[in-house]
């Protein structure tokens, strides 16, 4: 930048401050919905386009800083591609995938998966967990109400013409360096504070190509799974993809308590 | 109380403080700068791939946003333009390291560019406005180049990593203090003060660094070395100008701020000017017509994004400096835009001169008969002003609000 941010210094200043003394959050951490009314078409015809998942790994250092690490991602991003390849055909539908698109397609990809982004985010901040929740929210969790849409303009994506869902996949990893490990342990053994250590989030969801309706969503923020190893990964797509609303009954390894 | 406690953790807050001070206290940078002779340039390889764990998170992180930022309606995508700016930070930092650089032209009318840690380099639309020739174009593409070529982006994130440690163990350790009845509070806070301001000096101190090697590369560009100053002077102005028509205070740039990022506009102004002047074999290249010509069809669009902007007095200034050259037909129109904008009676009588000194520069330009057939009927003279609207709606029969002017001229 060539201009001084004053502004964004002070935040940052502020922010720092609290970098340390925020006891662990303990409220409720995982959550699904599925939208009124939808139902999941039992007989194997539906057709659900698997976009690139947004995988993004790295360390935590003892401030809490995130630490990107090019390799983790790099291992991360196979190892939950070929989890993905295993548990797809489990969901009752026809899996599409389609070419990386460029130009004007690219372009209303990257909008829309940011929309999708951003409808998770309300979602997961203003309906699901305690906290933020708007007032009208919490009288749609009594009433057991989910409505949410990106719009009808889904299905000019690229690749909706061949498809009836769209499944959007995100997770963020941050491992606890040894560092803040040891600050954890100290914290709480000689000072009786609270230091979280790691941060293992992540959400999926099922787009209805047709209305732009966000028909299923499963956010967690302590996912189990390594997603550094090929088991991890294959436990972290499996909680991914819980209660997912068109799941064969399979044996398999399921869930598991968060690290 | 136990004093031998106490004083190893003073001594661990002080080496905490000396530690996040050390890397880059003025004395060191001044050291440094001894050693070498100025305005070296040095010698550089390309297809520089990133080093270690931190540097290739860097860049996984940068190249992530790239792939986002390439396919944003916010870019804009013309050929021409991008390759003429790609061609200044050529001529500016030579062939061999502009290779390394992708320039992303953000339509954001704010004086502004990045560069990030995978030679991804943002450009506003707001600096093209701003900047009257290729040499101050340059002295900013190189400061931004320089930034990458010192690899500011890994050595910023490692000592924000480092201060954030240390402040993370401090305040443990004076909770520790607390439990066993020793008092910290105060301690810690000159610690965090401490710990904010040297990172705050040493994104600073980098700032200089890339300004130092920017010059630099203008031994061999042969770009007039004093252009870069001028820029900094027309921002203070600008932003004075902008301050007075609000009636606020000005800026005041003879000090820092403690958490500023970068030096103050007048530091860097004046630095700049006195390292111009030390500058060996210097150019005088300036590229002023080539500048003009290559954003002649862009000036218009960036000065309307411009007076969204409800600054009058900045927007007012940014057309007065690029008049310097002579009044053309689009600077007067821009001109007579912001005042109607603004709306005042006295505002729409300066605008009606402005619309018709364009419409004598450049008798087709049909949008500035829309506003003047605007301000007209607004003023008063509403004859003359439908005359000129209708030969607008002539002109241009299908104007997105050609069916509201249509209902204007009905008598």
């Amino acid at each position: 930048m060539i201009r001084r941010s004053r502004l964004l210094a002070v935040l940052v200043f502020i922010s720092s401050v609290f970098i340390v003394a925020l006891p662990s959050l303990t409220h409720a951490q995982e959550r699904t919905a599925v939208r009124q009314g939808f139902s999941f078409p039992n007989d194997g015809s539906a057709r659900i386009l698997v976009f690139r998942p947004d995988v993004t790994v790295g360390a935590q250092s003892t401030g809490g800083l995130f630490e990107p690490r090019a390799d983790w991602t790099e291992q991360a991003r196979g190892h939950i591609g070929t989890a993905l390849d295993q548990a797809l055909p489990t969901l009752n539908a026809q899996i599409v995938r389609i070419q990386e698109p460029i130009g004007s397609d690219a372009q209303l990809l990257r909008d829309y998966s940011a929309l999708f982004g951003a409808v998770s985010q309300s979602i997961i901040n203003y309906q699901f967990f305690v906290g933020n929740r708007l007032e009208t929210k919490k009288r749609d969790n009594r009433e057991n109400v989910f409505e949410w849409t990106l719009g009808e303009g889904v299905r000019t994506l690229p690749g909706a013409d061949q498809a009836d869902y769209a499944l959007f996949i995100t997770t963020e990893d941050h491992y606890g360096s040894t560092g803040r490990k040891l600050l954890q342990i100290f914290a709480a053994a000689a000072v009786g504070v609270g230091v979280t250590s790691g941060l293992h989030a992540g959400y999926a969801g099922l787009v209805d190509l047709q209305t732009g309706n966000l028909v299923w969503i499963n956010a967690d923020f302590a996912m189990g799974g390594d997603v550094r190893e090929a088991d991890g990964a294959v436990r972290r797509v499996s909680q991914l993809l819980e209660d997912f609303p068109g799941t064969l009954p399979i044996s398999g390894e399921r869930g598991g308590a968060a690290q | 109380m136990n004093v031998a406690r106490r004083r190893a953790l003073t001594a661990f807050l002080a080496l905490g403080s000396a530690l996040t001070f050390l890397p880059d206290s003025a004395a060191a940078v001044a050291n440094r700068d001894r050693e070498k002779p100025e305005f070296v340039v040095p010698p550089y390889v390309g297809a520089y791939q990133p080093q270690g764990t931190d540097e290739q998170g860097q860049w996984l992180q940068a190249d992530e946003a790239e792939r986002t930022i390439r396919d944003l309606p916010v870019v804009i995508q013309d050929e021409e333009l991008n390759a003429y700016v790609r061609s200044v930070l050529c001529r500016a930092v030579g062939n061999d390291r502009c290779g390394s650089a992708r320039i992303y032209i953000l339509r954001l009318p704010v004086f502004n560019a990045t560069m990030s840690a995978n030679g991804t380099m943002h450009v506003y639309s707001g600096l093209l406005l701003r900047v009257r020739n290729e040499g101050e174009l340059a002295s900013i593409l190189a400061h931004e180049f320089a930034h990458f070529e010192l690899r500011h982006s890994l050595t910023r994130f490692r000592a924000r990593r480092s201060a954030s440690d240390a402040l993370a163990w401090a305040s443990v350790l004076v909770g520790f203090s607390q439990n066993s009845g020793l008092r910290y509070g105060t301690s810690f806070q000159d610690l965090l003060y401490a710990v904010h301001g040297s990172l705050a000096a040493y994104n600073r101190n980098q700032e200089r660094e890339a300004d130092l090697l920017s010059f630099a590369y203008t031994t061999q560009s042969q770009f007039r070395p004093s252009a870069s100053a001028d820029v900094w002077r027309a921002v203070m102005n600008e932003s004075d100008a902008s301050a007075v028509a609000r009636g606020q205070r000005t800026n005041r740039y003879g000090g820092v701020p403690f958490l500023a990022s970068h030096p103050s506009d007048l530091e860097r102004a004046d630095t700049l000017s006195l390292m111009a002047n030390r500058i060996p074999s210097a150019g005088d290249y300036d590229g002023r017509e080539q500048y003009r010509t290559a954003m002649a069809r862009w000036i218009p669009e960036f000065l309307s994004d411009q007076i969204k902007l409800n600054d009058f007095g900045g927007t007012e200034f940014i057309i007065a400096r690029l008049a310097s050259d002579g009044w053309t037909a689009d600077l007067h129109y821009a001109r007579a835009e912001l005042y109607r904008t603004r709306g005042n009676p006295r505002d729409l009588i300066s605008a009606i001169g402005f619309y018709r000194e364009a419409l004598a520069l450049n008798p087709q330009m049909h949008a500035a008969k829309r506003g003047l057939g605007l301000s007209l009927i607004r003023s008063g003279s509403v004859a003359e002003g439908r005359i000129a609207l209708q030969a607008f709606l002539e002109a241009q029969p299908d104007a997105l609000d050609a069916a509201m002017l249509r209902t204007l001229i009905q008598p």
